[in-house]
């Protein structure tokens, strides 16, 4: 299906979009996702499952050739990149689906994709409520999709695009409202501890 | 209370003011506190599924993962207890608010401050209950050695010692013994209008306790007080044997040596009998761990690492220390053995075998040091440098320290300045640290 509406994003507008497989597919691939899939990535000394090992077997079972620099998904990250990593996880399930598998696969997009998509959804989302949540589950099989030029069976590039709209733009006034909160009792906490100086706080029975 | 602490005749200058800012609503709940830690014993278990963690521990997890802002971030908390990923003091001072729970009110945090021996100021965040909730755990403490506080209304429980160039100094009341007094006072010279107050202050005090740190205690040995508390508590500073008995012998009672951090409060008291110190607080997890993170095996040597603890404004996950010793588990007791500051430190002897730090502190036991640091500069030349300094003391150490490193180890040993106050004890040009 080409696409030719200059309203529509660039990635949807491009005559690369193609049709893909039907959502409910993947949403319902995405909810059956459980213990085997969450397993704790293995960052530093902590964790099981080493993340760049499952994204080689990804890129083997889609007969990619695996990428040389897989350094995103390695050991030495740090406990911030957990959330990204698990998400990580999820979406090397999602993309291992046979309804996907039949379309044509690009090993630079896919690295790519398991690149970005995981750390914009880890910003706002976790792996948990990927899953337990309808409109998580949704959102990331729409955006899965999308930056594989892929339109959900029986919908227009259009629709495609309006429906992740909705679904990611709500996401990000939820997330920055609540990034404001944060900010605004860190700040509140720092003032209230600064106004009660070190030993003038209370009594305590012995030096430390 | 108040007036006889501060107007006694002989009563140092008091520089600032203090007290324990408990609002009635606090009472009950420090009283059922104490109640809880009083009833529960001390123990660890290993538990590698979180899900088989001890009720309190399971509790701490999921409060930590829902309400404080770092945890939150990283998503739901794992199901091993060995994949929460420890944290250090490096990440407290990044932010340390993001570790404070959501639904800690800003209205009462107080805070604390620690500097150790690594550099910066942090502040740690607290609360008037927490700073109380001490109590408890001295007072468990002190009933290793068969002593039980009893001051109350128009008696000192308190007498907190300081010596230092410049130190905080109040008095105040405890609500939750009568209102018994509280006295910080400062040894030091300047804090004092006759030579002869502090004796005659410390003796009119009466105070049940004393409570300092062994450069305080020492300056404490050189004034003729008659007055015997039921107990010393030392505290911040690795305490010698040596002082330890000095100290009992002139004052008549026993002297703890308490292991205690701003982050955790009272952690373990040490039992000469037991050769370790005894961990004190129920709902503490520890942990040793290896520097990759690992968990070092019982009666194995590594950091110490900490979990839970009764500050509810700064709840702890795997907090890795910086202290080190060895975990085991004797006589129904937990117990830290080898305790010491920061990672271990070798030093190179003559003939080119390796020391740890540890050896060194062994070798000072003997003496009645409040402080000291010992240097190998990249010659392998040692300087140790102590408080006090005492002539025939340094001669004996001398023998001591040509009998581990060989005769032939260029050794100076001079006095350490009197205005430090934490010293980063031992290093080494010889070996990063």
């Amino acid at each position: 299906m080409s696409t030719a509406n200059p309203e529509l994003s660039p990635a949807m507008n491009s005559s690369l979009m193609k049709e893909g497989p039907p959502l409910q597919v993947l949403m319902r691939r995405i909810a059956a996702a459980g213990s085997d899939v969450l397993i704790e990535p293995r960052i530093g000394a902590q964790g099981v499952v080493p993340v760049d090992a499952v994204v080689t077997d990804l890129f083997e079972l889609l007969g990619l050739d695996v990428p040389a620099a897989l350094d995103d998904f390695g050991v030495n990250k740090s406990v911030q990149d957990r959330r990204r990593l698990q998400i990580t996880l999820l979406l090397t399930w999602l993309c291992a689906d046979e309804t996907l598998q039949t379309h044509e696969k690009n090993a630079a997009l896919l690295l790519q994709i398991l690149q970005q998509v995981p750390a914009e959804l880890a910003k706002y989302t976790t792996f948990e409520q990927l899953v337990s949540d309808s409109d998580r589950r949704e959102e990331l099989a729409r955006l899965t999709l999308a930056r594989m030029h892929l339109l959900p069976l029986g919908e227009t590039a259009a629709q495609a695009q309006d429906r992740l709209s909705v679904l990611s733009s709500a996401e990000r006034e939820r997330l920055v409202a609540a990034s404001r909160a944060a900010e605004a009792r860190a700040r509140l906490l720092r003032e209230a501890m600064a106004r009660r100086a070190a030993e003038e706080a209370a009594d305590k029975m012995g030096r430390e | 209370m108040l007036r006889r602490l501060s107007e006694h005749p002989a009563a140092p200058i008091y520089r600032n003011q203090s007290g324990h800012r408990l609002t009635e609503a606090d009472l009950p709940q420090l009283a059922a506190f104490e109640a809880r830690m009083q009833a529960l014993k001390v123990a660890q278990s290993a538990h590698q599924q979180i899900a088989q963690a001890p009720d309190w521990l399971q509790q701490l997890i999921q409060r930590s993962y829902a309400q404080v802002p770092f945890y939150r971030a990283l998503g739901a908390p794992p199901k091993c207890f060995q994949d929460i990923a420890p944290i250090t003091r490096s990440e407290l001072s990044r932010d340390v608010v993001q570790f404070v729970p959501d639904d800690i009110s800003a209205a009462r945090i107080i805070h604390y401050s620690t500097s150790g021996t690594t550099g910066h100021a942090l502040m740690l965040p607290s609360h008037p209950r927490v700073a109380a909730g001490y109590r408890v755990f001295y007072e468990r403490a002190l009933a290793r050695f068969g002593v039980t506080l009893r001051a109350g209304a128009n008696d000192v429980g308190l007498l907190l010692i300081g010596h230092q160039q410049r130190c905080f100094t109040y008095v105040s009341v405890a609500p939750t013994r009568g209102e018994s007094g509280l006295a910080k006072i400062n040894l030091h010279p300047n804090d004092w209008r006759d030579l002869d107050d502090p004796a005659r202050y410390i003796d009119a005090l009466q105070a049940e306790l004393y409570s300092g740190d062994p450069l305080a205690f020492t300056a404490l040995l050189a004034i003729a007080t008659k007055h015997r508390p039921a107990a010393l508590v030392s505290t911040s500073m690795t305490l010698l044997p040596a002082l330890r008995q000095r100290l009992s012998t002139r004052f008549g009672c026993p002297v703890l040596d308490l292991y205690s951090m701003n982050e955790a409060g009272p952690i373990a008291v040490f039992d000469p009998e037991l050769d370790g110190y005894i961990l004190l607080q129920p709902e503490l997890n520890v942990e040793i761990l290896r520097p990759d993170g690992s968990v070092c095996a019982l009666g194995e040597r590594g950091e110490i690492t900490l979990s839970g603890g009764f500050n509810f404004c700064l709840p702890l996950l795997r907090y890795r220390t910086g202290d080190f010793a060895v975990l085991v588990h004797e006589s129904g007791e937990w117990l830290l053995r080898d305790l010491s500051g920061r990672a271990p430190v070798r030093f190179q002897t003559c003939s080119g075998a390796w020391l740890n730090n540890i050896d060194i502190t062994h070798a000072l036991k003997p003496y009645v040091l409040a402080q000291w640091t010992l240097l190998q500069r990249s010659d392998s030349s040692l300087e140790l440098a102590i408080q006090p300094y005492r002539h025939d003391d340094v001669i004996a150490i001398k023998k001591d320290l040509y009998a581990i490193f060989g005769l032939a180890q260029v050794l100076n040993i001079a006095p350490l300045a009197n205005d430090i106050d934490k010293v980063l004890q031992y290093r080494s040009e010889l070996q990063s640290n």
